[in-house]
């Protein structure tokens, strides 16, 4: 049974190149619009890891990280940041958070897989 | 208040008291009273002229003031209305540019999708028909060289029985060998009977009895040669048949070998041709496969580069939100002057600075910075941090 993996971006453009990359190596993919759209899909299904953006509307990305992590069911589940931004601050501030890996856009498909093998719940 | 004529009314009411004054002390003769009227005259006419003056100072200053109210209030239009414009069409343009990708990579990801399908067709099939074409291979191959070995052995067997046949020809020598002794010994014996015979005649009527036991050995010895003849006449037939089978014999094991030899290049043949069919399309599909990794590649390349959509997304979208504060900050402004009744020249720090705390990305603070044209961020391997 495939994996499941939540992709949170505001740009449904980088939601589709991500899903691309993510499905083509045998991955189910569930989308969230921003942090809220993305929280309110969290519904307790199993999900094995979570993509998400840092700047996005109603919710930012490290907001969410800290609402999903705080959710009994998904205290475990990895968070991989996938952001333009690479200030070390902000990188720090996703930590803090709960994320596992922080990823800088434009990123190659096969880094980021790489990442998702090495996190994602068995 | 000024005339039409352009005297005000409040320099001719005191110029006139001050003038009737004057001229009813030059009639009634100088008095104190006179000279009274005549200064109270000029008082109110210097007051008068003192306050034309001040209105007058004052009105200039109320013409430039309303002027400034009109260039503010014509700004804040201004910004009103060009700048929801410039949005609405900034915005327009990213939602267009955010439509085309998506659907630029929805349709690369359908090319990958489709790519995949008939790869993992090919490959299944080929997996599965080119596997299963080199087990048919081999296994005709087994099967035919079978067929072959069996028609050898069979080719085998009739030789083995051929010269089984041609072994009774030897036989059938020695029994027209032995038909021949026969038929020696019944003419020996014949002629035996015969000279007892004749000693039989000699020696009278003693000898009748021997006469007629030489006649009996004579008509054995007759019909002895007559089977000998006819042993020989059937050891003869049986020769012949034997030779007539021999030689069809010889002629059916060359046919036969004529036919497997002919059999067995057929079979070599469509076996190279079969080997060469499926060496082609294992190759064709390997080249499918290698074609298929190449434009998996390519794609993935055209992924990372779509990428820059959200780049510019995200800059543009900073340079929207900077545009959407300008209305605000300019009635700020017009705030402050309303306030002081002092016009502050316009400072775009901080409006530069807001723009600023918005940047995400490295190119975005070289741009700002003025360092030229910004290289787009490349992918980068090493832009990845392990928490």
């Amino acid at each position: 049974m495939a994996k499941t993996i939540m992709v949170v971006d505001d740009s449904a453009s980088l939601r589709q190149v991500v899903g691309i990359a993510l499905k083509g190596a045998g991955y189910d993919v569930i989308e969230g619009r921003d942090g809220a759209d993305a929280l309110s899909k969290c519904t307790g299904q199993k999900i094995h890891l979570v993509v998400c953006d840092v700047n996005m509307p109603n919710m930012d990305g490290i907001t969410f990280v800290r609402e999903f992590k705080a959710l009994p069911n998904y205290r475990f589940t990895p968070v991989i940041m996938l952001t333009t931004e690479s200030q070390e601050s902000k990188k720090e501030e996703g930590k803090a958070a709960g994320a596992k890996a922080w990823v800088v856009k434009p990123f190659k498909p096969e880094v980021l897989l790489g990442a998702v093998a090495k996190l994602v719940l068995p | 208040m000024s005339t039409k004529s352009g005297f005000d009314s409040r320099v001719v009411i005191p110029l006139g008291l001050a003038g009737a004054g004057a001229a009813g002390t030059i009639v009634a003769g100088w008095s104190r009273w006179g000279w009274y009227t005549v200064l109270w005259g000029l008082a109110l006419l210097a007051l008068a002229v003192w306050s034309v003056l001040r209105e007058q100072s004052g009105g200039a200053t109320g013409g430039a003031s309303a002027s400034v109210e009109t260039y503010l209030h014509s700004r804040q239009a201004f910004s009103d209305a060009v700048l929801p414009v410039w949005c609405r069409h900034i915005e327009n343009s990213r939602s267009q540019m955010e439509q085309a990708v998506s659907d630029l990579a929805g349709r690369f990801s359908n090319i990958v999708d489709r790519l995949d399908t008939a790869v993992h067709v090919s490959s299944h099939d080929n997996a599965r028909d080119g596997q299963g074409m080199t087990e048919i291979f081999s296994r005709s191959e087994t099967q035919l060289g079978s067929v072959v070995g069996s028609m050898k052995s069979a080719f085998e067997s009739k030789q083995a029985m051929l010269a089984q046949i041609k072994d009774l020809e030897r036989f059938t020598r020695e029994l027209r060998d032995m038909a021949e002794g026969v038929a020696s010994i019944a003419a020996q014996t014949n002629l035996l009977a015969l000279n007892a015979a004749i000693e039989a005649a000699r020696a009278g009527p003693a000898g009748r009895g021997f006469a007629v036991v030489a006649q009996e050995v004579r008509h054995l010895s007759s019909r002895s040669a007559e089977t000998g003849k006819n042993i020989a006449n059937r050891v003869g037939l049986i020769s012949s048949a034997i030779l007539a089978a021999s030689e069809a014999a010889d002629r059916t094991a060359a046919q036969e070998n004529s036919s497997m030899q002919s059999a067995e290049a057929m079979i070599d043949s469509v076996l190279h041709d079969f080997r060469s069919m499926t060496d082609a399309l294992v190759a064709s599909s390997e080249l499918l496969k290698q074609e298929s990794v190449g434009i998996q590649g390519e794609v993935g390349e055209a992924l990372v580069q779509l990428q820059f959509q959200d780049r510019v997304s995200q800059v543009l979208a900073h340079v929207q939100q900077n545009i959407e504060r300008l209305p605000e900050l300019l009635r700020e402004h017009s705030d402050r002057y309303h306030a002081a009744q002092i016009l502050e020249p316009m400072d775009a720090q901080p409006l530069l600075r807001e723009l600023q705390k918005t940047y995400a990305m490295a190119e975005e603070h070289a741009v700002h910075g003025g360092s030229g044209r910004a290289q787009p961020a490349a992918a980068a391997a090493d832009e990845i941090t392990f928490f």
